[in-house]
This record gives C-alpha cells, structure tokens and sequence, in this order.
C-alpha cells in the first residue's frame, strides 16, 4: 500500500457512490477527447474515401467495437493481468513466424493473417503488446530492473523486429524497435549504451543501406529529392505537398479539396488522410486536430504519473509516447520530412487493426487511473 | 506490508521515469518542430506555389479506346465476329448528391429490371473514386426514345453510344471464338498499364480471350481540363490509339456446319487439320451454346446452360480426355515392328480371349468367337483385341510410353485455345503418383487396344495421326491462320524416323483396308467411286466387361441400359491417299459405334473439302 492510497481513501468523500458517467468513462477529459477525434476522423474518411458511405459505415463499426473494448479494458485491475500481459509475447512472436512461413496468398508481403471473416496484421497488434509486456516483465518484482532483465527485454525487441523486417517491412520494424525500447529506456537503462549503440550503427550504416532492398533504397533517396521522379516514387509526397499547400490556413472548404476529390492522393484515406484534412481545413483544422492529439497525451502523462504502481506507470507512459511518436512519424511523412512508412494517423485512418489497438491501450490506460482512484 | 523502504523506492523510480519522460519529449518536440517549420512552409510561405500546382493537377488524362479487333475466316475474308452500335446509359456519380432518388426516377421511367440497378450499386460501392459508371447496356429504341424526352430531369446521366460484339453465326464457332465479358475487379487490379476502363469488356474465353492483347489494341488518350467535379471543360490534346488487329481463322464454315450437324447435337467432338502444315479446318464441340448470350448481344438463360448436365461450355474438342481404344491399334502395329517384337508375317491364334501364359484372368476380345489365324494387317482390318494384348504382353510400358510421346500422346498441342487438355500418356511413374500402385503387366495389356490409364483430346489425336499421314511430321496445330495481313508460319513440332521407311506405307493400306476391304471395321462408309481414305475405328469402353460366365454381348446389353455407360464411338481418318490433305477426328460420346455413327460424318468432312478444293482452283 502506497502513501497516495492512503492519503486518497482518508480524504475521499462519502457520497461517491452509484454508477456515473465518470465512473464508467474513469478520465471524462481523456474519453471524449478521443471520441472527438474518432467522429472527426469518420467526417474527414468520408471526403478522404471520394464519399463512400460504404467505408465510412464499416470505419463506424470498428469505431465502435474498439470504443466499447476500451470501456470494458478501463473496468480490470491492470494488476490482476500483469502476468498474462507479459506472456502475451509469445503469442505475437508465434503471429509473426506465422505469416512468414505461411503468407496469405491475397497479399504479397508476408504481414496478413486471414481469419476469415476479417484479416489483419500482427505487426499492427504487436506494437501495443510489445510495450505492454516488456513493462510487465520489467515491472514484475517492483524494484528497479536489473541488468540481466534490459538485456533480455532488449533480445526479445530484436528478435521481433527483425521477423518484421523479414515480412518485409523495415519502416514497421524500426517502429516496434523503439515502441519496445520505450519501457527499457524510461526504467533508466544506461545512455552510455546507448551512445554506444548509436555510434556503432552509424559506422555499419553504409553497410546497412546496401543491404536494404531496391525498394526501400529507392524510399530513402526519394526523401532528398522527391521531385526527381515526379510520376515514379516522389508522386506520393510531391502531391501530398501540394495538397497541404494549396488549402493554406483556411483550406478549401470540407469535400472541396481538389486534390482529394480527384484523387491526385494516393491512400488518402488510410496513410495519407492528414494531407486531406490540411486541404480542406486548412491550417486552422490541423490546429484543432493537434490541439484534441495534445489533450489526449496530457492526460496520458498525468494518469501514469498519478499512477499507484509501477507497472502501470510505464505501461501507460509507454503507451503516451507511442501515441505521440505514431502521430509525429505520420505527419512528417506526409509533410515529406522523412521517407514513406506505412504508419496510419492515430485515431482517424481507416483501418480496423490500428484504431483497435490504440482504443485497446487506451482502455488500458484508463484502467490504470481507476486503481489510483479505488 | 508498509515499508519506508518501499515507499522510498517508489518515489525513486517516479522520478527516474518523470526525468527519463523529459528527455524523450525533449527530444520529440525537436522532431515536432522540425514538422511545425515545414507545416507553416508549406501553408502559409509557400501557399501560392502551391495552389498553382493544384490548379495544374486539373489537367487530366482521359484514356481512349480502340474499337476492337474483328475475328473473320483467311478463307475468302468472310467475317465471323463484330462490332455493333449500341446505347447505354451511364451515371456520374460526382455530378450529383442523392443518386438514389435519380436512379429510382430512370428506373421507374424508361423500365430497367431490379437486378441491373444491383449491380449497378455493387459496381459504385466497390470503386467509390469512379466517375461515369454503366447503369444499363444495350437500351432499346423504346427506351432511348424514353430518356431523350425526360433527360432534362436526370443532369448527372449520360447517353454513350458504344460497340458491343456480336458473333455472326452464333453457335457455330462458338468453342473457338469464345466470349468477352465485364472486366473483374481480380482484372482491373493486374492490370497495371490502365489499358481498361471500368466499363471495359474483354476476352474470357477462346479466340476472345488468346489473342486479347491483339484485339484491344493499343490505348490511346486525350489531356483535357477539368472542374472541380472532374466534368470535362475543354479538350487540349488527342493521341489516338492504334487500331486493333483482326484475326482470320483457318476454319472452313462449310465443314464446321457439316460436323455440327453431323453430330445432330449429340455429346461429341469433330476435328479436322491439314496434316502437311497443322491448319485447322473444323474444331467443333457438341453442344455447344450462343457467346452472344455472354456478349450481351443476344438474351438467353446462362444459368440453365451452366447446369446442364450435357456441358455445353465444355470445348470437348481441345478439352475432353477420351480413350483412343482401337485407333491406337496402327500406332503399336509400328511400335512391335520397329522392336522387332512382329514383323509383317508374324501371325497368331486368336480365340476370342488373351491370357498370359495360357493362365490367369482372361482378356477377351470384342468378338466372342475370335478372329481365327491373324497377322497385323488382319488385325488392324478387323480390329482384333488378342493380337494386340498379345503385343502388349510382350512390350514394356517405358517402350510404349517412348514411342507414343513424340507423336503428341499425353502433352497439350499448344493450339491458341482456352483450357487445353494434357491426355494422358501413361508411365509407371506416373501410376504410382496417381495411384500410388505400381505398373502391373495387365495395365500393359490393356494399353494394347488403347483402354486403360490412356486418354487422349481428340485435337491431340489428329495431330499423331496426322503423323501418320505425313509420313512422320508432327506440325503444331493452328487455328489462326493470319493476324491482320500477316499469315502465321507452320511450326514442325517434331520429325519421327522409322527404321523402314516402307512400314508408313504398309501401315497406311491396312488404313486403307479398314475401308475397302469386305471385312474391314469401316467398310460401310466404302464407295468405290471416291477417293480413297486411311482411318481406323475406335470403340472405347466406359465400364469394364468383367463377368467371365457372360458373353461379352450378353455383359453389354446389361452395360447399355444406361445410356452413360454405353461405349464411346471414335473414327480417325485422312485422305485423299496418296497426298492426303485432311485428318479428320470424330468422338460421339456413348455413340457406341465407331462404324455406324462416327465414320460416317468423317468421310462426309473428307469428300466434301476435296469439292471445295476443286472448286477453288
């Protein structure tokens, strides 16, 4: 029992009693600022999908199954599944050797599994478990980590972003590296290491750009020079640029966006929808957006650092972080300040796998909140 | 359970984590402002560049497509398959907000069937981003006189006038020329040159379907500037696409309608190639069905076509896999005279039954009482088992196997058709793949009247008896005789040496005695007026005979009641001899007599293309 715990339950008032919204919701802030997002985002799918109602209605549905798993996540004592949490690595890891050794034939990276009624890809679900279970087990005598748990945690990161990297998919790879290392790093894993680590990447990286593959050599060189091929790989961002720039800081107007409605965005409604958004709302509408993004994080950080325990602390600012590192690498690919990786925007690309796993983690989050609050 | 040392740990650990926090996000707000410079470059600094280039992005590119190519007949030019005018009644899904209301309105004003308006929806949901999408082919006259007079109320629809394919003859070539039809979404994905639009039919099966990309031609397109809907402002510039080509088939429509009636709708196959070069001048599958059904051209029931149980779909000619039975007899005459297992004089007793060594079980013959004393010349004349599964029994399946196989037994011709079959030439390998057995000598005994593990399509076997009737040259058989002006040059597929060369010759009287001699199996279709022709009748057995206390005529009666069970009839010939120019194939399935029912429409084939050469000259 911690002194917080104390201290809260002596100056609890006694007529708290009876189910309320703030009782289901645990955060009300945190909770309708995703729900902000998330409607936003089905608006912004609808001028992004060239108006398919169609899309739209099965986004909603994945809106709202991933919306009632959060609230039914925010309900469980985090602690109670702190061991189950840390074994469901192994479930990703055995995913991920699936589909490399049985790839869905529909696909031509080996990253789906098709389940029938739905397919999906455990890369997406592995960057919330990977986090997830390396706090658990970092986490899992309450004291601070030893050597011999980094190392293992940091040889369980590698392990899984290399099967990755197989599929293959390098950009998704490095993303679950850091959404790995998060934990390992904010425990207060030595930066001498990580210097070192650094240094020693740097001198292997001519190396290792001649061992990527054609397509993600031609990724990188398309970054410096996106208008070398303006039809080839630089269309992407070259258009994704000029969308952005033409809607200024009013936009265009929602559904006027020349560049989306004629589909001059490739992806504009999964990977590419920010530039959609910019077009259209300009930058006044990218502001907002930011400003609900912001929202969520602040409340993130400040459920973790009201946290009781530990593991939920971590967790929880593992989760913060990923959130805003998902954000950051989207809108920088889609401004054109760093190559092309397939990352969704949070919360508003279609796309079940990704809105699922974000609504999850949040749901996990607010779980963590209602420990401190018990 | 409470600690100081715990509670000190944990304010610890709170800290570590809130200043490692810090560093992370000291970090990220350094990217972050990497992307709030360029955010602000890109909208506020650079903003008229930009709306510039977005204005630019307005001109666009609109693919045109050629007419599609013709398919006709090299004989006299004679047109086969075309292009028709037609109207349809296209929607442009961007140009208005409630489509349902406007597509109700057409439907209920100019009639269109329900199940059109669904598929209609099936088609926009699945491409929400396309802009002029079909709601109806094909308009009567009704119709279009119907939407002209109310078109004011429906500004988002458009009449097109577009050409649609009609075959000519219908039926008649139907297995050879195939169909088109709505381009798949499998299609549109693969096709990764945008050489189809939407609304693009193209070759599913046949003809239509092998030569596609001659057919279509090259695309052609026009750069025009358009509104913010994507509506056409003006036109800027044309390219025109180049013409499609025309394929001109080597088929002889006298002869194709003289096989099909031939076969008088019965399950069955006739094929006819000139054996000197591989042209093909009959390919006719029976039934078979009308593709201007599939092209839209014509209105019938498909799904009634698909399930009959007759298969017309089914190209029984290049597809079907049948037993040879006894046309295979003149073929392993050859093969026992080139081992030296016979020689012209070798003669033996038949009895009406074969057993190995006197003993075991009894292969019987077709004729109860036997043939008496025979040599191979009989035996090919009379068709007699014994001699054979005498043959046989002294051969090996790897001798049988080598020698059939280069005249094109058990392997695809390579015909420019759809759904070619292989046939299947047997060997002991490929027994125990399929069976998991290993080769036993009666399944080489049975090979010896062509019964047994070997089929073949009847294409392939006019190809190896075309052999035959060249001497030893196999050509590759070809059915599209010129593309446009350039005529397609024969391809010798192999030349097969024999030890002697007079062998061809001796083989080729048998042939010819099947017909002319009194007690040839053919004899029926003999006139002594007429050219001369080699062929040899075939009797292939679909159920085993197998009751020894049974007669074989007593054992089929049974065997016939069922009309699927009744035996295949089979005729291969080639004439006129000498200087053969015609090997015709015929299959009647469960026609039950090769004499009776296929030699009959083979010899009318031969006869009547002689006329037509002389007339021609």
């Amino acid at each position: 029992m911690s002194k917080r715990v104390l201290d809260y339950n002596l100056n609890r008032p006694f007529s708290s009693s009876g189910i309320s919204l703030s009782f289901i919701f645990k955060d009300t802030v945190l909770v309708f600022s995703v729900l902000t997002v998330l409607v936003f985002g089905l608006f912004m799918l609808y001028s992004a999908s060239g108006q398919s109602e169609s899309m739209v209605i099965r986004q909603s549905v994945y809106v709202g199954l991933g919306f009632m798993g959060m609230l039914f996540i925010a309900q469980i004592n985090p602690n109670s599944y702190q061991n189950i949490l840390m074994n469901l690595y192994w479930i990703g890891l055995v995913m991920l050797i699936y589909v490399l050794i049985f790839p869905d034939e529909s696909h031509v990276t080996k990253r789906w599994i098709d389940l029938g009624l739905f397919s999906f890809q455990p890369s997406e679900v592995i960057r919330l478990i990977l986090p997830l279970s390396v706090a658990a087990f970092l986490t899992r005598k309450d004291l601070k980590p030893k050597y011999s748990d980094w190392f293992i945690s940091l040889a369980a990161v590698l392990l899984v972003s290399f099967l990755i990297y197989r599929q293959p998919d390098l950009g998704t790879s490095l993303i679950v590296f850091i959404s790995g290392f998060l934990p390992v790093f904010l425990t207060g894993f030595p930066l001498i290491f990580i210097f070192f680590g650094i240094a020693f990447l740097g001198a292997l990286s001519p190396i290792i750009f001649s061992a990527l593959s054609a397509y993600q050599q031609q990724r990188i060189l398309t970054l410096f020079d996106p208008n070398a091929d303006p039809l080839g790989t630089g269309w992407n961002i070259a258009q994704s640029k000029t969308a952005i720039g033409s809607g200024g800081f009013f936009g265009k107007g929602y559904l006027s966006g020349t560049q989306s409605q004629l589909d001059f965005i490739p992806e504009s409604h999964s990977d590419f929808i920010f530039a959609v958004i910019a077009e259209e709302l300009g930058l006044i509408g990218i502001s907002i957006l930011f400003l609900a993004y912001a929202l969520i994080i602040y409340r993130i950080f400040s459920i973790a650092y009201g946290s009781e325990t530990i593991f939920g602390r971590l967790a929880s600012a593992s989760i913060g972080f990923i959130f805003l590192i998902f954000i950051l690498i989207n809108v920088s690919m889609v401004v054109g300040i760093i190559p092309v990786v397939g990352v969704p925007l949070p919360l508003v690309s279609q796309g079940g796998t990704s809105l699922a796993t974000h609504l999850l983690a949040f749901g996990f989050v607010l779980s963590v909140k209602r420990k401190s609050g018990w | 359970m409470f600690k100081i040392s715990d509670l000190q740990s944990q304010e610890a650990s709170l800290r570590g984590l809130k200043a490692r926090s810090r560093l992370i996000l000291f970090f990220l707000i350094i990217i972050s402002l990497a992307g709030v410079i360029q955010i602000v470059k890109l909208t506020v600094i650079d903003q008229e560049n930009y709306v510039t280039e977005s204005e630019k992005n307005r001109i666009i590119r609109v693919p045109v497509y050629p007419a599609r190519g013709l398919i006709g007949l090299a004989k006299d030019n004679k047109l086969i398959v075309e292009n028709i005018v037609a109207q349809q009644l296209t929607i442009n899904s961007k140009s208005t907000t409630d489509i349902a209301s406007t597509i109700v309105d057409i439907q209920k004003t100019i009639g269109i069937p329900e199940e059109v308006v669904r598929t209609f929806y099936k088609v926009l949901s699945s491409n929400p981003r396309n802009r002029n999408i079909t709601l109806m082919d094909d308009l009567t006259e009704e119709q279009v006189a119907k939407y002209l007079v109310n078109k004011e109320r429906w500004p988002s629809s458009n009449l097109e006038a577009y050409l649609k394919r009609y075959v000519i003859d219908n039926s008649l070539f139907s297995h050879v020329v195939g169909y088109t039809g709505a381009i798949s979404s499998q299609e549109r994905e693969d096709d990764e040159e945008y050489r189809y639009s939407i609304n693009s039919r193209l070759g599913k099966s046949g003809i239509e379907k092998t030569f596609e990309n001659e057919l279509r031609g090259k695309v052609g397109y026009r750069t025009v500037e358009v509104d913010v809907h994507g509506k056409e402002v003006r036109e800027l510039e044309k390219v025109l696409p180049s013409k499609a080509k025309n394929i001109f088939l080597s088929l002889d429509q006298e002869l194709q309608e003289l096989a099909r009636k031939g076969l008088r709708g019965r399950r069955g196959a006739v094929v006819a190639i000139d054996p000197n070069n591989g042209l093909v001048k009959v390919l006719v599958s029976s039934p078979d069905f009308n593709p201007n059904i599939f092209n839209e051209t014509a209105k019938g029931d498909l799904r009634s076509l698909s399930f009959d149980t007759n298969a017309p779909f089914f190209n029984r000619a290049i597809s079907g896999n049948y037993p040879p039975a006894s046309t295979l007899k003149p073929f392993l005459g050859l093969l026992g005279l080139e081992s030296e297992i016979i020689s012209w004089s070798t003669e033996i007793k038949d009895e009406g039954f074969f057993q190995i060594q006197d003993e075991g079980r009894k292969y019987r013959g077709w004729k109860e009482e036997g043939h008496g004393i025979v040599d191979l010349n009989k035996a090919i004349i009379e068709s007699s088992d014994v001699y054979f599964y005498e043959l046989a029994s002294k051969t090996t399946v790897d001798q049988i196997h080598s020698f059939l196989k280069p005249f094109g037994f058990g392997q695809k011709t390579g015909i420019q058709l759809t759904g070619e079959g292989d046939g299947v030439l047997p060997s002991r390998n490929w027994k125990l793949g399929r069976t998991g057995d290993s080769w036993f000598v009666g399944d080489t005994i049975n090979l010896g009247i062509g019964q047994g593990y070997i089929t073949t399509t009847p294409l392939q076997l006019a190809v190896a008896v075309s052999v035959l009737a060249t001497r030893g040259k196999a050509y590759k058989p070809n059915i599209v005789e010129k593309v446009d002006t350039t005529f397609i040059e024969p391809e010798l597929l192999y030349q097969i040496e024999i030890k002697e060369e007079r062998n061809w010759k001796k083989l080729e009287e048998s042939m010819i005695s099947v017909i002319r001699s009194w007690n040839g199996t053919a004899h029926n279709i003999y006139n002594p007026e007429d050219f001369l022709i080699a062929g040899k009748t075939g009797t292939a057995q679909i159920k085993s005979l197998t009751e020894e206390n049974l007669t074989v005529q007593e054992e089929y009666e049974n065997v016939r009641k069922d009309i699927m069970n009744r035996d295949h009839a089979i005729f291969v010939g080639y004439g006129p001899v000498p200087n053969p120019n015609l090997t015709v194939v015929v299959v009647v399935e469960n026609g039950e007599s090769g004499s009776a029912v296929a030699a009959p429409i083979a010899k009318l084939i031969i006869d009547r293309y002689q006329k037509l050469q002389e007339s021609d000259v």
